[in-house]
């Protein structure tokens, strides 16, 4: 009997044992809810997943990826029920102010200030990070800059015209655009809309739109005014409006996708292009090539004595309100992305052999040495190369550490390297706006209000003062005021 | 199972449910995906009409305001502007795509080259197979202002204008052109019912009226047309019912300078969602949806009401 009780109490022993080791083994589950950005299952996800495991032993990182397109849709679908919160998740600007302000996200000020990534000597996004502060306190953590756009002037036009040097001035840039339109008979500037439809809404036209800013912004003084209601936006919209009826921009910018202006650029309807930094230069460049034109593209400084082009806010990585462990998911997820060794190599340029490689092999007719870096062939694009995974080389806040080998010099195009340097030179950030219940209940009219008196201008149906009695008269003054008064008295 | 009753007429006596549910339990199984469907994708989302009366940004807890919403909602004029043109663009594009849907089966049915007729038809149905997104890029090259425009250029050629127009940022001309637009791209479409119906015509009226000395015109106007009349009234009412779907055609066609007066309810809600600058308050844009969705409602019971007057049967 005694034999059998010691027994029963060395199996029991053990068992406890086993359920202790078992229970102190348990990886810390992390749910990441995430877009496009991260690249999908076709494309490396899950070699991304276990290598990302790999590097942080005693964490089991959980992916949740709807389809891009519909990813803001199926993130307040989800958002709606609090048990349902995943512990990280990706937001744009407007997402991340309100869901901010209404305590979803985790206060990471604290973290972030004792963080690896700001103290590491590396970081130079401290401009960046005080813009994406609401009330001096930080929710987000952005790996890159937002990323803006820069006026790609053709080479071949400049030529033609016998221009040599790129306008620095607003008045050289108009004799730019009348040289052009002499020379091709044609407007030469174009863009997809008068103005956008989302923050920083006037970067497709920024040497006309110049210091103006047709939503609201917050003065030195701490002061927020409605920039549609200051003196620079009207002298822009008559800027705009005498583009317009001098033929410098085309008229049919009213109804221009982003598609139909790259489509007519490559084809040479027009020949002054504001559009993405980056990537972008070496795409124009190669559409330019492919239709036979002359790829060569001059990128133009901000003018002089005018603002920066303006940088978009980034999305942003957030931990949740209700994630069990937050000090931890920021430690090993979020700190650890700009670590400048191999989990910041794993997010920009993607799991190894799958987006990269350094063995000796042929790709797409390109011949490597062992030893060599370079990115391999897309898995769902063949015949095109992997750029990045999900930051980009370009708008990394951080470099990598030292004596870490960063393959940027091998990966990134020189015209896209250059586009971007000027860009980061030269860009500011677009400010955030707090959601009030005003701006959330009157600024969907007022917008849309804002936008009809700004084509209307442009187009020459209204003159800027008429457009202004009309903002007064129909209500947007009234409600433009409102919005100001609500967002004074946070 | 039928029995005789007392004045010899036979009726019919169903049998309990549980009964027909043995004996039919195999078509009772198949139904359930259907009804799980209906239910989960149909009546559950209806719970989410409570929002109407609660003031919610997602996150958050939903705040009661009772009617508020609904009385925010009278009192913006976009509002009223997007139910005004809902109805009004709707009507229009019903009457004209049906109106002319019916000349164009008339005129259909008189062509004698069965291979001209085969050819016009197909013709004519193409359009409704492309995307609205497709036909909005199509028709904004065949519109534009600049030398490429078709439109502008022929007018611009025949001398009935001097310089182009920019149709589709015209608020005047916007409307004509989403009027022909819709036309071009849904009457072929709907001529497909009215030609079914002139297929099962007796060609021995047709005989008979020829021998009563109708000629072809004669024929259309008093065989061809009165045969068609119960089928328009239907097709009508059928589509009345419908008319407050309104988004995708609107919303691809609509640019800055006419997207206030151009808004539909739906693209109204689109727009409150996704142009705020902060969380859409979804309570606010469902009561919209909920006030469509009552007009919708009536608007069923109505046309129901009509059908059965006009056609003995009803449409629910």
């Amino acid at each position: 009997m005694k034999k059998l009780v010691a027994l029963m109490l060395a199996l029991v022993l053990c068992m406890s044992m086993a359920a202790i080791s078992a229970s102190a083994e348990e990886p810390i589950k992390i749910t990441i809810f995430v877009d496009g950005t991260i690249p999908d299952q076709n494309n490396g996800r899950d070699q991304f997943e276990a290598r990302w495991e790999e590097l942080h032993p005693g964490f089991d990182l959980e992916i949740i990826q709807p389809d891009h397109s519909s990813y803001y849709d199926v993130m307040q679908q989800r958002m709606s029920n609090k048990d349902d919160w995943p512990d990280v998740l990706i937001l744009s600007s407007t997402y991340y102010v309100d869901y901010a302000s209404a305590g979803a996200l985790w206060d990471m000020t604290d973290a972030w200030e004792n963080s690896r990534t700001k103290n590491s000597g590396r970081f130079t996004g401290d401009k960046v990070f005080e813009g994406l502060k609401l009330d001096g306190r930080l929710y987000g953590f952005a790996p890159t800059r937002g990323n803006g756009c820069v006026t790609y002037v053709k080479k071949a036009w400049m030529d033609a015209c016998g221009i040599t040097e790129a306008p620095t001035t607003y008045d050289a840039y108009i004799e730019m655009l009348k040289a052009f339109k002499e020379q091709y008979n044609t407007a030469p500037v174009a863009a997809a809309g008068f103005v956008g439809g989302e923050a920083p809404f006037i970067n497709y036209l920024p040497e006309f739109y110049q210091d103006a800013y047709p939503y609201f912004v917050q003065l030195e003084d701490g002061t927020w005014v409605d920039g549609f209601t200051q003196d620079s936006m009207k002298e822009a919209l008559q800027r705009i409006q005498d583009a317009v009826k001098d033929g410098l921009i085309d008229k049919e910018t009213l109804t221009y996708s982003t598609k139909d202006c790259r489509d007519k650029f490559y084809d040479d309807s027009f020949g002054v292009f504001t559009y993405w930094a980056g990537t972008w230069a070496t795409n124009l460049k190669t559409n330019l090539e492919a239709n036979g034109k002359d790829g060569e593209l001059v990128v133009l400084k901000p003018l002089e004595g005018l603002p920066l082009y303006f940088d978009r806010v980034p999305p942003v990585w957030c931990i949740t309100s209700t994630c069990k462990e937050p000090e931890k998911v920021f430690d090993a997820f979020i700190d650890d992305m700009l670590d400048g060794g191999d989990t910041q190599m794993l997010f920009t340029y993607g799991p190894e052999e799958v987006y990269w490689s350094t063995k000796a092999g042929t790709v797409l007719d390109e011949e490597y040495e062992e030893g060599q870096f370079h990115m391999l062939e897309n898995l769902e694009k063949p015949g095109a190369l992997y750029t990045k995974y999900h930051i980009d080389p370009m708008l990394s806040l951080a470099s990598f550490a030292d004596g870490y080998y960063d393959p940027k010099e091998e990966s990134v195009r020189p015209e896209a390297k250059a586009a971007s340097a000027l860009f980061n030179e030269n860009s500011r950030m677009a400010g955030l706006v707090p959601g009030t219940d005003e701006l959330s209940e009157l600024n969907g009219d007022l917008t849309i209000l804002k936008s009809e008196i700004i084509a209307d201008i442009a187009l020459g149906n209204i003159s800027v003062e008429e457009g202004y009695a009309r903002f007064e008269d129909e209500g947007g003054l009234e409600s433009s005021e409102a919005i100001v008064e609500s967002l004074n008295a946070l | 199972m039928a029995s005789v009753v007392s004045n010899g007429a036979l009726r019919h006596e169903k049998k309990p449910l549980g009964m027909r549910m043995r004996k039919y339990w195999g078509f009772y199984l198949m139904f359930i995906p259907v009804l799980a469907f209906v239910a989960v994708f149909h009546y559950a989302p209806m719970f989410g009409i409570r929002y109407a009366f609660y003031s919610w940004k997602v996150v958050g807890d939903p705040k009661w305001v009772g009617l508020a919403n609904f009385e925010k909602l009278f009192k913006q004029s976009q509002f009223s502007v997007a139910f005004a043109n809902t109805i009004v663009f709707s009507v229009v594009k019903l009457l004209l795509n049906t109106g002319l849907a019916v000349v164009i089966s008339l005129l259909l049915n008189e062509m004698i080259s069965l291979k001209f007729k085969k050819v016009s038809q197909t013709v004519i149905y193409l359009p409704h197979f492309m995307s609205w997104v497709v036909t909005a890029s199509v028709f904004s090259l065949i519109l534009s202002p600049s030398e490429s425009g078709l439109v502008n250029q022929a007018l611009i050629k025949l001398g009935l204008i001097d310089e182009p127009v920019y149709y589709l940022a015209d608020k005047g001309w916007w409307r004509v052109w989403y009027y022909i637009i819709n036309v071009w791209r849904e009457t072929g479409w709907q001529t497909i019912i009215f030609m079914a119906m002139l297929t099962s015509i007796d060609p021995g009226i047709y005989e008979a009226a020829s021998i009563d000395g109708a000629g072809r015109w004669k024929k259309m106007w008093y065989v061809t047309f009165p045969a068609l009349g119960n089928t328009i009234i239907t097709v009508l009412i059928l589509n009345l019912a419908k008319i407050m779907n309104l988004f995708e055609s609107v919303f691809v066609l609509q640019n800055d300078s006419v997207k206030r007066a151009t808004n539909v309810l739906q693209t109204y809600v689109y727009y409150q969602t996704f142009n705020s600058g902060a969380s859409a308050d979804y309570g606010y844009t469902t009561a919209i949806g909920l006030f469509r969705s009552l007009v919708g409602l009536a608007l069923m019971l109505i046309c129901n009401y009509a059908s059965k007057k006009v056609r003995g049967r009803g449409i629910v």
